[in-house]
């Protein structure tokens, strides 16, 4: 048979097309190459989730090889399965959004004219979006309903334009010590904010509320509350879902893709027809896909005609840092505060979201603030060593562990800041490494851009305020340009011209007539803020295209 | 390749029977000692965090665990064959007998002084971690008996708990 629309990967990207193609009548199939989980099966096994990375594939079976390139243009060569470099982010019905802790925000106005806004940075790749904020808003506010965000909207001087006064769901409960953040924040004269998450705060949509699990972010979630694509969209339409297929090539003739060849396992290959393709297989594979499944007319690769395909691949900038709460400095109330586990921390910053510096005017970003993750193993082994970095044992080892877990407590910061695209950073393929399935890997070629730090090291800066004035020790931050792999967007920008893009702005590929890529390989740049909210809301955009576009030919059949 | 994840292979079977199978401790063409890897594993791990057996939590046998693992590399699984191989070595270098033959503070001392070397730092470092996986994991793998790994930290695990292993 053939469908109407075939969708390649199940995540954030793929799943509101599947979600509303299969709702508006369409006969819709899914290619997943993971396998398929429901809440039944998502424990907060340590061992299994965080140790043994269940949820990706072994780099044995499939990898990437990455070249980090340095300034001079030189490159060092990784392969992923000898250095454990790991690019995987969750193989499975509903993608890594099933394991994103959720913190969703919207990019800002200005992120969609980065070039008009703050002119050309030398070295960078930076251009508009083909679409505004204004085009993109609705479906925000569509995803905040139907995948489910909660929060609170409060005035400050960074918050977009909504088209609704608040959100939908009230935000979910938080931890006594939230009450320092806030405080700290007022004395500094920061505005803290409370963080909106894709996890219902009480049931709703069919789902369950949230029940303070202690375990999100890399877990999947076991009451449905937290808005995975497969939780909040797959298993709410009929589209047919196909798991383990790992498909590695599209064939096309001039003007279209004919049908997806994938891969049940090694060896066994199978075919699917359909008007209509939705690539979504994230980032770097996405492109490595397309690369491919070059042919006669696509020589470099499927809807390559611009020579853009796999370009300008940006991840998030920025980095992490922390700070130690320890009893000694505490009352006995706000020990109990501290340690009382479940309940969020959910606080951001923008103040700095755009700043200026030295007489210049920068694009800043979020910083995030979150515990410490609370998986005890890996709070356990950063323990090993001793305070001159020696490896640590026994008794000696075990008082200090003892004390650490049982009386102090971390907080952590997350900063998000704009990844320029520049030119050594993109997506190729390598024919020298190939997967288990005998197709030639993704190459991931890396460079940031010396902006990315300096921004970076500067919204550090001030998180670190915060914490040394809530009292925490230990006072300490990582600023790199080592890419975050859950963070990963690019490779097949969108735009109004064909021979500077390769979607055009619906993400519909200029080179062929059926053919569209929607998870974040379309961003020419990505925001300073988590991607998620805007991979879902730009595919539900893209949906609508869709839509019309096969409500137009069923009427001109008619 | 898809051999280890079958759990009756024989390749499986010889890699779960590493742990019993006699380990000869040599010193060039000489014998020095007979001893079990088990053994050895059990010493160490006892030697590096005695806190786990004061808890009644028994760690080593989880070595079992990680020598099958279908997510642990081969690599990974070599070195840790390797490093009982070497710590003997070393034992018997510095005092010509098993590892599990010295007395404690000898076997410290063997500790200190591979730990200045780099296979001797990963090692302890490696064995040392999964030691607190067989102390702080889900009890479901064997280990964190009574949940007395996580009752010491004050720690409750997430729920829902794992059904079954991971393997």
């Amino acid at each position: 048979m053939t469908y109407d629309v075939c969708v390649i990967g199940s995540g954030a990207g793929g799943s509101p097309i599947a979600y509303e193609l299969a709702n508006a009548g369409y006969k819709v199939v899914v290619l997943e190459k993971g396998e398929n989980y429901t809440e039944e099966d998502f424990s907060k096994d340590e061992l299994a989730v965080s140790r043994r990375d269940m949820f990706t594939p072994p780099l044995s079976e499939q990898k990437h090889v990455i070249n980090e390139y340095s300034r001079d243009g030189s490159f060092t060569r990784y392969d992923g399965e000898k250095s454990g470099w790991n690019f995987w982010n969750g193989s499975m019905v509903g993608g890594s959004s099933n394991l994103m802790s959720g913190y969703f925000h919207r990019m800002k106005p200005n992120d969609f004219k980065l070039k008009s806004v703050y002119g050309d940075v030398k070295g960078a790749n930076v251009v508009d979006w083909a679409i505004s904020y204004e085009e993109l808003e609705p479906y925000y506010a569509k995803v905040e309903k139907v995948v489910g965000v909660s929060g609170r909207v409060v005035k400050h001087k960074r918050q977009e334009p909504r088209s609704t006064p608040d959100f939908p769901y009230p935000e979910l409960q938080t931890n006594g010590v939230v009450k320092w953040f806030d405080k700290a924040c007022l004395e500094l004269g920061f505005e803290s904010l409370p963080t909106p998450r894709a996890v219902l705060s009480q049931d709703a949509l069919n789902r369950r509320g949230c029940y303070y699990s202690n375990f999100c972010g890399s877990y999947g979630c076991a009451s449905g509350a937290k808005g995975s694509a497969r939780a909040a969209l797959l298993q709410k339409c009929d589209a047919k879902i196909v798991t383990n297929a790992f498909v590695y090539k599209l064939e096309s003739d001039e003007t279209k893709i004919t049908r997806a060849h994938y891969y049940s396992k090694p060896g066994v290959s199978h075919t699917i027809e359909a008007k209509i393709f939705v690539l979504a297989a994230q980032a770097v594979e996405s492109s490595r896909l397309l690369l491919n499944s070059k042919n006669k007319r696509f020589p470099n690769g499927l809807a390559n005609s611009s020579g853009e395909l796999g370009k300008n691949l940006i991840f998030s900038a920025g980095g992490s840092g922390s700070g130690r709460f320890i009893f000694e400095k505490l009352t006995k109330e706000q020990r109990e505060e501290l340690m009382r586990v479940g309940l969020f921390f959910n606080r951001s910053l923008q103040d700095w979201y755009e700043y200026e510096e030295d007489g210049e005017k920068y694009k800043g970003g979020t910083i995030d603030f979150l515990f410490e993750h609370q998986n005890i193993v890996s709070r356990v082994k950063r323990e090993m060593y001793d305070d001159n970095g020696n490896l640590a044992w026994g008794e000696a080892l075990a008082k200090k562990i003892h004390k650490t877990i049982t009386t102090s407590r971390v907080l952590t910061f997350e900063v998000f800041n704009d990844w320029l695209p520049t030119d050594n950073c993109n997506v190729g393929v390598d024919e020298n490494a190939k997967d288990k399935y005998g197709v030639p890997v993704g190459a991931i070629n890396l460079n940031g851009h010396p902006q990315d730090l300096r921004v970076g090291e500067y919204m550090a800066k001030k998180a670190v305020e915060v914490l040394t004035k809530m009292g925490a020790v230990e006072v300490s931050y990582s600023i790199s340009s080592s890419p975050p792999p859950n963070l990963v967007a690019g490779g097949c920008r969108f735009g109004d011209n064909p021979k500077t893009s390769v979607l055009d702005k619906n993400c519909k590929a200029h080179d062929l007539t059926n053919l569209y890529v929607t998870d974040a390989s379309f961003m020419p740049t990505g925001g300073s803020v988590p991607y998620t909210w805007t991979i879902y809301a730009n595919s539900f955009r893209v949906a609508d295209a869709i839509v019309r576009e096969l409500d137009q030919g069923f009427k001109e059949n008619l | 390749m898809f051999e280890a994840f079958s759990p009756n292979s024989r390749r499986t079977f010889l890699k779960a029977g590493f742990l019993s199978s006699a380990v000869f401790v040599m010193n060039g063409c000489e014998l020095f000692s007979v001893t079990t890897s088990q053994d050895t594993i059990k010493t160490l791990q006892n030697d590096l965090f005695p806190k786990a057996k004061a808890l009644g939590v028994e760690t080593s046998s989880y070595m079992s665990v990680i020598l099958r693992h279908s997510r642990i590399s081969d690599e990974d699984k070599a070195f840790i064959k390797n490093g009982v191989k070497w710590l003997n070595e070393e034992a018997v270098k510095a005092y010509e007998t098993a590892y599990v033959k010295l007395t404690p503070e000898q076997r410290q001392e063997t500790l200190r002084f591979i730990a200045k070397e780099k296979w001797g730092e990963s090692f302890i470092y490696v064995m040392m971690g999964y030691l607190f996986e067989a102390m702080l994991g889900d009890p479901v793998y064997g280990g964190n008996n009574n949940e007395a790994g996580w009752k010491w930290l004050e720690f409750a695990g997430g729920e829902p708990r794992p059904k079954v292993a991971f393997l």
